[in-house]
Protein backbone atom coordinates (compact mmCIF):
# COMPACT_ATOMS: atom_id res chain seq x y z
CA UNK A 1 0.00 0.00 0.00
CA UNK A 2 3.06 2.25 0.93
CA UNK A 3 4.47 1.61 -2.14
CA UNK A 4 0.91 2.47 -4.42
CA UNK A 5 0.11 5.04 -2.36
CA UNK A 6 4.24 6.82 -3.21
CA UNK A 7 3.97 5.77 -6.55
CA UNK A 8 0.52 7.85 -6.97
CA UNK A 9 1.90 11.37 -4.83
CA UNK A 10 4.77 10.67 -7.48
CA UNK A 11 3.17 10.68 -10.26
CA UNK A 12 1.38 13.79 -9.41
CA UNK A 13 4.45 15.75 -8.43
CA UNK A 14 6.16 15.16 -11.67
CA UNK A 15 2.85 16.24 -13.11
CA UNK A 16 2.41 19.49 -11.16
CA UNK A 17 5.89 20.27 -12.34
CA UNK A 18 6.02 19.72 -15.80
CA UNK A 19 2.90 21.72 -16.24
CA UNK A 20 4.87 24.13 -13.89
CA UNK A 21 7.93 23.88 -16.07
CA UNK A 22 5.93 23.87 -19.45
CA UNK A 23 3.73 26.60 -18.59
CA UNK A 24 6.41 29.05 -18.04
CA UNK A 25 8.62 28.22 -20.78
CA UNK A 26 5.75 28.11 -23.38
CA UNK A 27 3.52 30.90 -24.90
CA UNK A 28 0.27 30.38 -25.47
CA UNK A 29 -0.93 30.06 -28.81
CA UNK A 30 -2.88 33.09 -29.19
CA UNK A 31 0.17 35.07 -29.09
CA UNK A 32 2.66 32.26 -30.58
CA UNK A 33 0.66 32.52 -33.66
CA UNK A 34 -0.21 35.94 -34.27
CA UNK A 35 1.06 39.61 -34.29
CA UNK A 36 0.24 41.79 -32.35
CA UNK A 37 -2.08 44.18 -34.43
CA UNK A 38 -4.07 40.80 -35.25
CA UNK A 39 -4.24 39.95 -31.79
CA UNK A 40 -7.89 41.99 -30.15
CA UNK A 41 -6.67 40.52 -26.63
CA UNK A 42 -7.18 38.03 -23.59
CA UNK A 43 -9.21 35.58 -25.21
CA UNK A 44 -10.44 35.06 -21.90
CA UNK A 45 -11.40 31.12 -20.40
CA UNK A 46 -10.83 28.53 -23.45
CA UNK A 47 -8.54 26.24 -24.84
CA UNK A 48 -6.04 28.85 -26.15
CA UNK A 49 -6.55 31.29 -23.11
CA UNK A 50 -4.07 32.15 -20.29
CA UNK A 51 -5.49 30.41 -17.97
CA UNK A 52 -6.43 27.02 -20.22
CA UNK B 1 -22.71 52.69 -115.17
CA UNK B 2 -24.61 54.68 -111.92
CA UNK B 3 -26.66 51.16 -111.70
CA UNK B 4 -23.19 49.01 -111.69
CA UNK B 5 -21.83 51.31 -108.96
CA UNK B 6 -24.76 51.30 -106.86
CA UNK B 7 -24.81 47.54 -107.32
CA UNK B 8 -21.00 46.92 -106.28
CA UNK B 9 -21.89 49.45 -103.38
CA UNK B 10 -25.03 47.09 -102.41
CA UNK B 11 -22.83 43.78 -103.17
CA UNK B 12 -20.09 45.17 -100.66
CA UNK B 13 -22.58 46.24 -98.21
CA UNK B 14 -24.14 42.90 -98.19
CA UNK B 15 -20.76 41.21 -97.74
CA UNK B 16 -19.79 43.00 -94.79
CA UNK B 17 -23.23 42.37 -93.33
CA UNK B 18 -22.24 38.75 -93.67
CA UNK B 19 -19.10 39.09 -92.28
CA UNK B 20 -20.49 40.63 -89.10
CA UNK B 21 -23.33 37.91 -88.66
CA UNK B 22 -20.49 35.15 -89.23
CA UNK B 23 -18.20 37.14 -86.65
CA UNK B 24 -21.31 37.47 -84.18
CA UNK B 25 -22.36 33.24 -84.67
CA UNK B 26 -19.65 31.59 -82.01
CA UNK B 27 -20.16 34.52 -79.70
CA UNK B 28 -23.82 33.58 -79.65
CA UNK B 29 -22.94 29.62 -79.65
CA UNK B 30 -20.23 29.75 -76.61
CA UNK B 31 -19.50 32.05 -73.99
CA UNK B 32 -15.72 33.10 -73.76
CA UNK B 33 -14.27 31.65 -70.30
CA UNK B 34 -11.45 34.20 -69.20
CA UNK B 35 -10.12 32.00 -67.06
CA UNK B 36 -10.41 28.60 -68.91
CA UNK B 37 -6.52 27.91 -69.36
CA UNK B 38 -5.96 29.04 -65.80
CA UNK B 39 -4.85 26.00 -63.59
CA UNK B 40 -7.69 24.26 -61.56
CA UNK B 41 -7.63 23.25 -58.21
CA UNK B 42 -6.60 19.42 -59.12
CA UNK B 43 -3.99 20.43 -61.36
CA UNK B 44 -2.54 22.03 -58.26
CA UNK B 45 -2.89 18.98 -55.89
CA UNK B 46 -1.53 16.89 -58.08
CA UNK B 47 1.23 18.64 -58.52
CA UNK B 48 1.89 19.99 -55.03
CA UNK B 49 -0.17 17.78 -53.01
CA UNK B 50 -1.67 20.46 -51.39
CA UNK B 51 -2.85 24.15 -51.91
CA UNK B 52 -0.51 26.84 -49.95
CA UNK B 53 -0.02 30.80 -50.11
CA UNK B 54 1.14 33.37 -48.35
CA UNK B 55 0.03 34.91 -45.22
CA UNK B 56 0.68 38.11 -42.54
CA UNK B 57 0.40 36.52 -39.15
CA UNK B 58 3.64 35.03 -37.95
CA UNK B 59 3.23 31.19 -37.94
CA UNK B 60 3.41 31.16 -41.93
CA UNK B 61 2.26 26.99 -41.63
CA UNK B 62 -1.20 28.46 -41.41
CA UNK B 63 -1.18 29.29 -45.16
CA UNK B 64 -1.85 25.82 -45.82
CA UNK B 65 -5.35 26.27 -47.43
CA UNK B 66 -5.71 22.58 -48.53
CA UNK B 67 -3.96 18.94 -47.44
CA UNK B 68 -6.12 16.30 -48.82
CA UNK B 69 -4.06 13.87 -47.18
CA UNK B 70 -6.00 15.46 -43.95
CA UNK B 71 -9.37 13.66 -45.21
CA UNK B 72 -7.82 10.32 -45.57
CA UNK B 73 -6.43 11.01 -42.14
CA UNK B 74 -10.02 12.31 -40.27
CA UNK B 75 -11.82 9.60 -42.16
CA UNK B 76 -9.16 6.96 -40.20
CA UNK B 77 -9.68 8.95 -36.83
CA UNK B 78 -13.53 8.54 -37.47
CA UNK B 79 -14.25 6.01 -38.42
CA UNK B 80 -11.33 3.55 -38.74
CA UNK B 81 -9.64 3.61 -35.43
CA UNK B 82 -13.26 3.46 -33.74
CA UNK B 83 -13.54 0.66 -35.15
CA UNK B 84 -10.33 -1.19 -34.86
CA UNK B 85 -10.28 0.19 -30.96
CA UNK B 86 -13.93 -1.07 -30.32
CA UNK B 87 -13.03 -4.97 -31.91
CA UNK B 88 -9.63 -4.47 -29.77
CA UNK B 89 -11.13 -3.72 -26.41
CA UNK B 90 -14.59 -5.18 -27.05
CA UNK B 91 -13.23 -8.73 -28.10
CA UNK B 92 -10.68 -8.89 -25.36
CA UNK B 93 -13.47 -7.95 -22.94
CA UNK B 94 -15.68 -10.40 -24.54
CA UNK B 95 -12.63 -13.46 -24.54
CA UNK B 96 -11.53 -12.30 -20.56
CA UNK B 97 -15.58 -13.35 -20.10
CA UNK B 98 -15.52 -16.42 -22.14
CA UNK B 99 -12.60 -17.22 -20.20
CA UNK B 100 -13.70 -16.76 -16.75
CA UNK B 101 -16.81 -18.35 -17.39
CA UNK B 102 -15.17 -21.71 -18.73
CA UNK B 103 -11.92 -22.09 -17.02
CA UNK B 104 -12.64 -19.70 -14.19
CA UNK B 105 -9.81 -18.72 -11.95
CA UNK B 106 -7.08 -20.61 -12.24
CA UNK B 107 -6.35 -22.09 -8.52
CA UNK B 108 -3.60 -22.62 -6.31
CA UNK B 109 -3.97 -26.25 -6.86
CA UNK B 110 -1.25 -27.52 -3.33
CA UNK B 111 -3.28 -24.81 -1.37
CA UNK B 112 -1.55 -21.70 0.75
CA UNK B 113 1.53 -22.74 2.76
CA UNK B 114 1.73 -19.87 4.60
CA UNK B 115 5.20 -19.21 3.81
CA UNK B 116 6.22 -16.55 1.58
CA UNK B 117 8.84 -15.37 -0.81
CA UNK B 118 9.79 -11.97 -1.86
CA UNK B 119 8.93 -11.47 -5.43
CA UNK B 120 8.98 -7.94 -6.13
CA UNK B 121 10.67 -4.89 -4.24
CA UNK B 122 9.29 -2.01 -2.44
CA UNK B 123 10.60 0.40 -5.54
CA UNK B 124 9.86 -2.24 -8.08
CA UNK B 125 5.94 -1.65 -7.02
CA UNK B 126 6.45 2.01 -6.59
CA UNK B 127 7.69 1.82 -10.21
CA UNK B 128 4.92 -0.37 -11.75
CA UNK B 129 1.88 0.80 -9.57
CA UNK B 130 2.87 4.64 -10.68
CA UNK B 131 3.44 2.99 -14.47
CA UNK B 132 0.15 1.69 -14.18
CA UNK B 133 -1.71 4.36 -12.52
CA UNK B 134 -0.60 6.93 -14.94
CA UNK B 135 -1.55 4.11 -17.96
CA UNK B 136 -5.13 3.85 -16.29
CA UNK B 137 -5.57 7.63 -16.71
CA UNK B 138 -3.92 7.98 -20.05
CA UNK B 139 -6.35 5.78 -20.88
CA UNK B 140 -9.19 6.71 -20.18
CA UNK B 141 -8.57 10.14 -21.05
CA UNK B 142 -6.49 9.12 -24.57
CA UNK B 143 -10.18 6.54 -25.11
CA UNK B 144 -12.19 9.80 -24.33
CA UNK B 145 -10.54 11.79 -27.59
CA UNK B 146 -11.36 8.56 -29.69
CA UNK B 147 -15.18 7.70 -28.50
CA UNK B 148 -16.02 10.57 -25.90
CA UNK B 149 -17.61 12.48 -28.68
CA UNK B 150 -19.78 9.21 -30.13
CA UNK B 151 -20.59 7.75 -26.64
CA UNK B 152 -20.43 10.15 -23.84
CA UNK B 153 -21.24 13.61 -25.25
CA UNK B 154 -25.17 12.32 -25.65
CA UNK B 155 -25.43 11.58 -21.97
CA UNK B 156 -23.94 14.20 -20.07
CA UNK B 157 -24.21 16.97 -22.43
CA UNK B 158 -21.84 19.85 -24.17
CA UNK B 159 -21.10 21.51 -20.71
CA UNK B 160 -20.38 18.22 -18.84
CA UNK B 161 -18.47 16.56 -22.18
CA UNK B 162 -16.03 20.00 -22.67
CA UNK B 163 -15.05 20.56 -19.04
CA UNK B 164 -15.10 16.65 -18.53
CA UNK B 165 -12.42 16.68 -21.93
CA UNK B 166 -10.82 19.80 -21.06
CA UNK B 167 -9.45 18.32 -17.90
CA UNK B 168 -9.38 14.80 -19.10
CA UNK B 169 -6.78 16.47 -21.43
CA UNK B 170 -4.62 18.07 -18.98
CA UNK B 171 -4.32 14.94 -17.19
CA UNK B 172 -3.38 12.79 -20.74
CA UNK B 173 -0.35 15.23 -21.20
CA UNK B 174 1.20 16.29 -17.72
CA UNK B 175 0.93 12.07 -16.88
CA UNK B 176 2.35 10.97 -19.82
CA UNK B 177 5.54 12.44 -18.33
CA UNK B 178 5.96 10.13 -15.36
CA UNK B 179 4.26 6.93 -17.25
CA UNK B 180 7.21 7.72 -19.80
CA UNK B 181 9.50 7.78 -16.59
CA UNK B 182 7.96 4.36 -15.62
CA UNK B 183 8.62 2.84 -19.02
CA UNK B 184 12.38 3.47 -18.84
CA UNK B 185 12.88 2.50 -15.34
CA UNK B 186 10.45 -0.65 -15.96
CA UNK B 187 12.94 -1.35 -19.07
CA UNK B 188 15.85 -0.95 -16.77
CA UNK B 189 14.69 -2.75 -13.86
CA UNK B 190 13.48 -6.09 -15.41
CA UNK B 191 15.43 -6.04 -18.78
CA UNK B 192 17.37 -9.33 -17.44
CA UNK B 193 14.64 -11.53 -16.86
CA UNK B 194 12.75 -10.85 -19.98
CA UNK B 195 15.26 -11.86 -22.43
CA UNK B 196 13.24 -15.15 -24.04
CA UNK B 197 14.93 -18.47 -23.58
CA UNK B 198 14.47 -21.98 -24.68
CA UNK B 199 12.02 -22.37 -21.52
CA UNK B 200 9.50 -19.83 -22.88
CA UNK B 201 9.40 -22.27 -26.17
CA UNK B 202 8.58 -25.41 -24.10
CA UNK B 203 6.05 -23.06 -21.34
CA UNK B 204 4.45 -21.66 -24.96
CA UNK B 205 4.15 -25.25 -26.12
CA UNK B 206 2.38 -26.14 -23.16
CA UNK B 207 0.02 -23.50 -23.23
CA UNK B 208 1.65 -21.85 -20.06
CA UNK B 209 -0.89 -23.83 -17.94
CA UNK B 210 -3.41 -21.46 -18.22
CA UNK B 211 -5.55 -24.14 -20.60
CA UNK B 212 -6.03 -27.37 -18.01
CA UNK B 213 -4.07 -27.65 -15.25
CA UNK B 214 -0.69 -28.02 -16.58
CA UNK B 215 2.39 -25.84 -14.30
CA UNK B 216 5.18 -25.62 -17.05
CA UNK B 217 8.26 -24.44 -15.70
CA UNK B 218 9.27 -20.96 -15.63
CA UNK B 219 12.40 -18.39 -14.17
CA UNK B 220 11.26 -15.46 -12.54
CA UNK B 221 9.33 -14.26 -15.77
CA UNK B 222 7.58 -16.76 -18.18
CA UNK B 223 6.60 -16.05 -21.48
CA UNK B 224 3.25 -14.19 -20.87
CA UNK B 225 4.94 -11.78 -18.74
CA UNK B 226 8.26 -11.98 -21.10
CA UNK B 227 5.31 -11.03 -23.92
CA UNK B 228 3.84 -8.22 -21.15
CA UNK B 229 7.17 -6.67 -20.75
CA UNK B 230 8.38 -5.72 -24.61
CA UNK B 231 4.47 -4.87 -25.10
CA UNK B 232 5.15 -2.11 -22.06
CA UNK B 233 8.46 -1.37 -23.23
CA UNK B 234 8.17 -1.29 -27.33
CA UNK B 235 4.40 -0.17 -26.95
CA UNK B 236 4.94 2.10 -24.35
CA UNK B 237 8.29 3.74 -26.07
CA UNK B 238 5.96 4.28 -29.46
CA UNK B 239 2.94 6.07 -26.86
CA UNK B 240 5.68 8.22 -25.58
CA UNK B 241 7.41 9.20 -28.49
CA UNK B 242 4.36 10.03 -31.15
CA UNK B 243 2.65 11.64 -28.14
CA UNK B 244 5.33 13.84 -27.59
CA UNK B 245 5.03 14.91 -31.57
CA UNK B 246 1.48 15.82 -31.11
CA UNK B 247 2.24 17.43 -27.44
CA UNK B 248 5.30 19.71 -29.16
CA UNK B 249 3.09 20.44 -33.13
CA UNK B 250 5.78 21.06 -35.41
CA UNK B 251 9.37 21.06 -33.49
CA UNK B 252 10.26 18.10 -35.37
CA UNK B 253 7.74 17.04 -37.89
CA UNK B 254 5.50 18.90 -40.64
CA UNK B 255 1.88 17.90 -40.75
CA UNK B 256 2.08 14.78 -42.45
CA UNK B 257 4.41 13.65 -39.60
CA UNK B 258 1.77 14.65 -36.97
CA UNK B 259 -0.73 12.63 -38.72
CA UNK B 260 1.07 9.58 -38.81
CA UNK B 261 2.11 9.85 -35.25
CA UNK B 262 -1.55 10.43 -33.91
CA UNK B 263 -2.48 7.32 -36.10
CA UNK B 264 0.39 5.02 -34.70
CA UNK B 265 -0.16 6.59 -31.30
CA UNK B 266 -4.16 5.51 -31.59
CA UNK B 267 -3.53 1.83 -32.93
CA UNK B 268 -0.44 1.05 -30.59
CA UNK B 269 -3.03 2.42 -27.66
CA UNK B 270 -5.42 0.82 -28.02
CA UNK B 271 -3.87 -2.54 -28.55
CA UNK B 272 -1.86 -2.15 -25.42
CA UNK B 273 -5.23 -1.06 -23.61
CA UNK B 274 -6.85 -4.28 -24.76
CA UNK B 275 -3.32 -5.96 -23.35
CA UNK B 276 -2.94 -4.45 -20.91
CA UNK B 277 -6.59 -5.49 -19.79
CA UNK B 278 -5.58 -9.18 -19.87
CA UNK B 279 -2.80 -8.48 -17.88
CA UNK B 280 -4.80 -6.90 -15.69
CA UNK B 281 -7.43 -9.99 -15.46
CA UNK B 282 -4.75 -12.82 -14.73
CA UNK B 283 -3.16 -10.75 -12.25
CA UNK B 284 -6.39 -10.28 -10.16
CA UNK B 285 -9.38 -12.61 -10.75
CA UNK B 286 -7.76 -14.89 -13.21
CA UNK B 287 -5.09 -16.37 -11.15
CA UNK B 288 -5.02 -16.96 -7.36
CA UNK B 289 -2.15 -15.30 -5.38
CA UNK B 290 -1.08 -13.58 -8.02
CA UNK B 291 -1.94 -10.26 -6.83
CA UNK B 292 0.18 -10.52 -4.12
CA UNK B 293 3.17 -10.12 -6.10
CA UNK B 294 2.33 -6.17 -6.67
CA UNK B 295 0.28 -6.25 -3.38
CA UNK B 296 2.38 -6.88 -0.43
CA UNK B 297 5.52 -7.69 -2.86
CA UNK B 298 5.43 -11.67 -1.69
CA UNK B 299 4.07 -15.10 -3.43
CA UNK B 300 2.96 -17.86 -1.56
CA UNK B 301 5.67 -20.21 -1.90
CA UNK B 302 3.49 -23.05 -3.02
CA UNK B 303 2.15 -20.51 -6.04
CA UNK B 304 5.74 -19.85 -6.28
CA UNK B 305 6.49 -23.69 -6.89
CA UNK B 306 3.43 -23.71 -9.43
CA UNK B 307 4.00 -20.99 -11.74
CA UNK B 308 7.70 -20.07 -11.36
CA UNK B 309 9.52 -23.20 -10.55
CA UNK B 310 12.84 -22.55 -11.71
CA UNK B 311 12.60 -19.20 -9.92
CA UNK B 312 12.16 -21.02 -6.70
CA UNK B 313 15.54 -23.18 -7.33
CA UNK B 314 17.52 -19.68 -7.73
CA UNK B 315 16.34 -18.12 -5.02
CA UNK B 316 16.92 -21.35 -3.14
CA UNK B 317 20.66 -21.15 -4.24
CA UNK B 318 20.91 -17.68 -2.68
CA UNK B 319 19.62 -18.88 0.04
CA UNK B 320 16.84 -16.56 -0.07
CA UNK B 321 14.29 -18.82 1.86
CA UNK B 322 11.15 -18.19 2.21
CA UNK B 323 9.79 -16.84 5.08
CA UNK B 324 6.74 -16.98 7.39
CA UNK B 325 4.68 -19.95 9.44
CA UNK B 326 5.48 -23.63 9.51
CA UNK B 327 4.35 -25.08 6.28
CA UNK B 328 1.40 -26.82 6.17
CA UNK B 329 0.77 -29.83 4.59
CA UNK B 330 0.51 -29.39 0.99
CA UNK B 331 -2.67 -31.30 -0.44
CA UNK B 332 -2.50 -34.04 -2.59
CA UNK B 333 -2.04 -33.91 -5.93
Amino acid sequence: MKAFLAALLFAAIVAVGVSILLDAIQEPSYVAFTTGGARVGNPGHNLVGPNG
Amino acid sequence: MASFGRFIRLAVGACAFLLVIAASVPCNAQQVNPTASSVKEQQLLQELNRIQGRVSIPDQRSGVLEQPAGRDWREFRNVTLRWIGGIAILGTIAVMVIFYLTRGMVRLESGRSGRTLVRFTAFERFVHWMTASCFIVLAISGLNITFGRPLLLPLVGFDAFSEWSQWAKYAHNYLSFPFTIGVVLIFLMWIAGNIPNKVDVDWLKRGGGIVGHDHPPAYRFNAGQKAIYWIVVIGGGAVAVTGYLLMFPFYLSGIEGMQLAQIVHSIVSVLFIAAMMAHIYIGTIGMEGAFDAMGTGEVDLNWAKEHHSLWVEQEQAKGHTPSGSTPRPVAAE
